[in-house]
């Protein structure tokens, strides 16, 4: 708490300073106001979400030398968790709020070489060609605390180095400290794991875990990355490299202990973030008219082997692979084209979703948009858009799932818009969206920039 | 005997001078008569090639351009949007636009490159992404100006030109020393002009009639005809003035008579000649 006391009197010492120059070149205050609201359509109608965002943008800019840029979300997330009398002292509990410290950064431009450009700070590093699921985007770990803003991430410390020669850029990363995956809450948090299986016989009691942070030193903290972009015969190309780690956490240790119930056990795992480098290629471009891209990651992880000690049920300790080191490959394949009419449609074909590890278990979706605006960009309709998830083409009755959402956003002034949408999930368990199908829901969204 | 040649000899040299200088004479008359009417008429009346290159040479005559926008957005209803914008333009086929307001808008970027080449910046996803051709018929920001509007791009190198007609016109013209308000109004002489796409151009539009000022080549008038012929969008513009060696139009409009929306484009700072560099006009620059 005197965390976030410190970080708001510094954004309110930051908003202060810079309203004093805020129409002005050199430093720029903004940002946006947005409020979130989801109903779920199944059950008793619970409130899934409820999300008030004030969004803080301050940015100074200096020409040609160098630019400042921070971001820094005040939000009220969630809903209040009083439980007894005690609880409505707390202001956390009764009216949740939430500071998060998003971006923040200096630009120096023409850095000792005249075409070499420095990036320090709190960044978001955006990598990939793809419409939002770009399994080359492996730098920043991803932010999953809302299920449905596909590629969200997190930013992180660090150091970025963009070097221009001729047509050529290089980008150099180098981030010091590994932050791990936030993940979503409720049902969508199990949603991203297999279900557990157990031995015959056993049923399941509690279950903890211990995560395993890399060290932090140099060589197990450490993430670094290359990239190469040009453009050739009308595409551009990007090759990339991260020395990185799975920011989602891998059982490593699972230990068994009964309870008092006969056939009963209670299941404490340790979990780990293992290595993982991977080499990525993108490329984006135009085919008759139509855009098209493909963005290809092939995954080289660290072996990592699983013990399960089952000595407590005198069935001794059992080692297997958790996550083995050959390498798999995730990709994307897109089009998109706008007609005469101004429809625009988007689709595109991802193998292997963000949780995915391993060439047997990388999954295929198909995922499709379509929109069109009216009066003058005032209405935007998408009358359809979704996913198709297929777990197994052999068995496919058994191994599909669907999200079908449909929206509407009003503009009816400039900086303002409303949005009003439904989506709708169905599908066999045996798939992930299918684990959370009771979640259909109803959003009504407003935001307002400044 | 030698008085008598020397007058001999000044005789004829004076016959030759004389029939050099009638002879010389002639051949210009000659050819006055000949080839000067055909060239008074050629620059009465230009080819509709070289009318349309010097309307290229005209617009783009600065080496560079820094200028400040102001677009005002007009529905049907007479409701007003504006939208604030810095354009750098260099040569004819170099221009980067960044929006300034509103907030919405703000650090959004666009850049046009020769080759048909064009990227947009959108700050909210961090990423610059290549322009595909098929995103050059939508509107650019909410305007009534699309993505191939706003390309930096010679006419001539673009169109085929085809020389309709001409038409006298009365209009506002700007003011010259020893005018007054009385005579700013002045009949001026148009030529009109159609463009169609060259072979391999990929248009939104199947031809524009252009409306060129006579006295200085600067374009006042544009229509654009969809690819079923028909008018569905007219640029005008306006307050022509001379800045320094250079025409340039304070203001201009495009109207959408589908839409019934126009949009107004006012420069409100500019500056000519000042050496942008080429690292202006560039993917790095334009995430900045």
């Amino acid at each position: 708490m005197r965390k976030q006391t410190f970080l708001l009197a510094l954004t309110v010492l930051a908003l202060l300073l810079s309203s004093n120059s805020s129409y002005s070149n050199e430093g720029i205050l903004g940002g946006y106001l947005t409020t979130d609201n989801r109903l779920c359509l199944t059950g008793d109608n619970y409130f899934s979400w409820h999300e008030y965002r004030l969004a803080l943008k301050i940015e100074v800019s200096s020409e040609d030398k160098g630019s400042f840029y921070s971001e820094i979300w005040l939000r009220s997330l969630g809903f209040p968790t009083v439980q007894n009398a005690a609880d409505l002292v707390s202001l956390e509990k009764v009216s949740p709020i939430n500071l998060d410290f998003r971006e923040a950064y200096f630009d120096l431009y023409g850095f000792i070489l005249d075409n070499l450009d420095l990036r320090i700070g709190r960044q978001r590093i955006a990598w990939g060609a793809a419409d939002k699921l770009n399994p080359t985007d492996n730098l920043n770990p991803d932010d999953l605390e809302d299920i449905w803003g596909f590629g969200r991430h997190l930013a992180s410390d660090g150091l970025k180095a963009s070097y221009y020669l001729k047509d050529y850029t290089f980008h150099f990363i180098y981030i010091p400290i590994f932050t791990p995956t936030v993940f979503p809450g409720g049902t969508w948090a199990s949603a991203l794991s297999a279900p557990m299986e157990l031995p015959v016989g056993l049923t399941l009691g509690d279950i903890t875990d211990t995560i395993i942070m890399p060290e932090n030193n140099l060589e197990e903290s450490s993430i670094a990355g290359v990239k190469i972009s040009k453009n050739l015969f009308g595409y551009d190309f990007s090759l990339s490299y991260v020395y990185g780690r799975d920011d989602l956490p891998l059982a490593k240790e699972v230990t068994f202990t009964p309870t008092g119930t006969p056939g009963e056990v209670d299941i404490a795992s340790e979990l780990i973030y293992p290595r993982m480098q991977i080499a990525g290629i993108d490329v984006a471009g135009a085919i008759a008219n139509i855009g098209v891209w493909t963005e290809v990651a092939v995954f080289f992880p660290e072996k990592i082997m699983m013990t399960m000690d089952l000595s407590a049920l005198g069935m001794g300790t059992q080692e297997s692979i958790a996550l083995d080191d050959k390498p798999y490959t995730k990709y994307v394949i897109g089009v998109d084209y706008t007609f005469k009419s101004g429809i625009y449609v988007n689709c595109q074909y991802l193998h292997g979703f963000i949780h995915e590890r391993e060439e047997a278990n990388l999954e295929d979706y198909f995922m499709f948009g379509i929109e069109k605006k009216f009066f003058n960009d005032k209405l935007k309709i998408i009358p359809i858009s979704g996913g198709i998830e297929v777990k197994d083409f052999d068995d496919l009755e058994n191994n599909y799932a669907y999200i079908l959402s449909t929206e509407i956003t009003y503009y009816p002034m400039d900086n303002a818009d409303v949005t009003l949408g439904a989506r709708w999930i169905d599908g066999k368990d045996t798939t992930y969206f299918g684990r959370v199908e009771d979640n259909d829901e109803l959003y009504f969204k407003v935001k307002y920039n400044f | 005997m030698r008085q008598i040649m020397q007058q001999v000899q000044n005789l004829i040299m004076k016959i030759s001078k004389e029939d050099i200088m009638i002879k010389v004479i002639s051949y210009c008359l000659l050819s006055l008569m000949v080839f000067i009417p055909q060239g008074w008429a050629e620059d009465m009346v230009p080819t509709a090639s070289k009318i349309i290159e010097e309307v290229d040479n005209v617009i783009n005559a600065p080496k560079d351009q820094d200028l400040m926008i102001k677009l005002i957005l007009i529905d049907k209803n007479g409701k007003e949007n504006v939208r604030e914008m810095n354009m750098l333009q260099k040569g004819s086929d170099k221009r980067m636009v960044k929006f300034l307001s509103p907030a919405s808008y703000k650090g959004i970027a666009f850049l046009s490159l020769p080759d048909d080449v064009s990227y947009l910046y959108l700050p909210a996803f961090k990423k610059v992404r290549r322009i595909a051709s098929h995103v050059k018929n939508t509107k650019f920001a909410g305007t009534d100006f699309t993505y191939e509007d706003m390309e930096s791009k010679r006419f001539s190198e673009k169109y085929m030109p085809e020389l309709l007609r001409m038409e006298k016109k009365e209009i506002e013209v700007e003011m010259q020393d020893g005018d007054n308000e009385s005579n700013k109004k002045r009949e001026i002489e148009f030529y009109i002009i159609k463009l169609i796409p060259q072979e391999g151009v990929r248009s939104d539009y199947s031809k524009l009639i252009m409306w060129v000022r006579a006295d200085n080549f600067y374009p006042t008038r544009i229509e654009h005809y969809d690819k079923g012929e028909k008018l569905f969008k007219i640029v005008n513009r306006d307050k022509i003035e001379k800045c320094g060696e250079y025409w340039i139009s304070r203001e201009s409009e495009m109207e959408d008579l589908k839409a019934k929306h126009k949009t107004v484009m006012i420069i409100e700072d500019m500056k000519f000649d000042s050496n942008l560099p080429d690292s202006k006009f560039t993917e790095r620059y334009l995430s900045r």
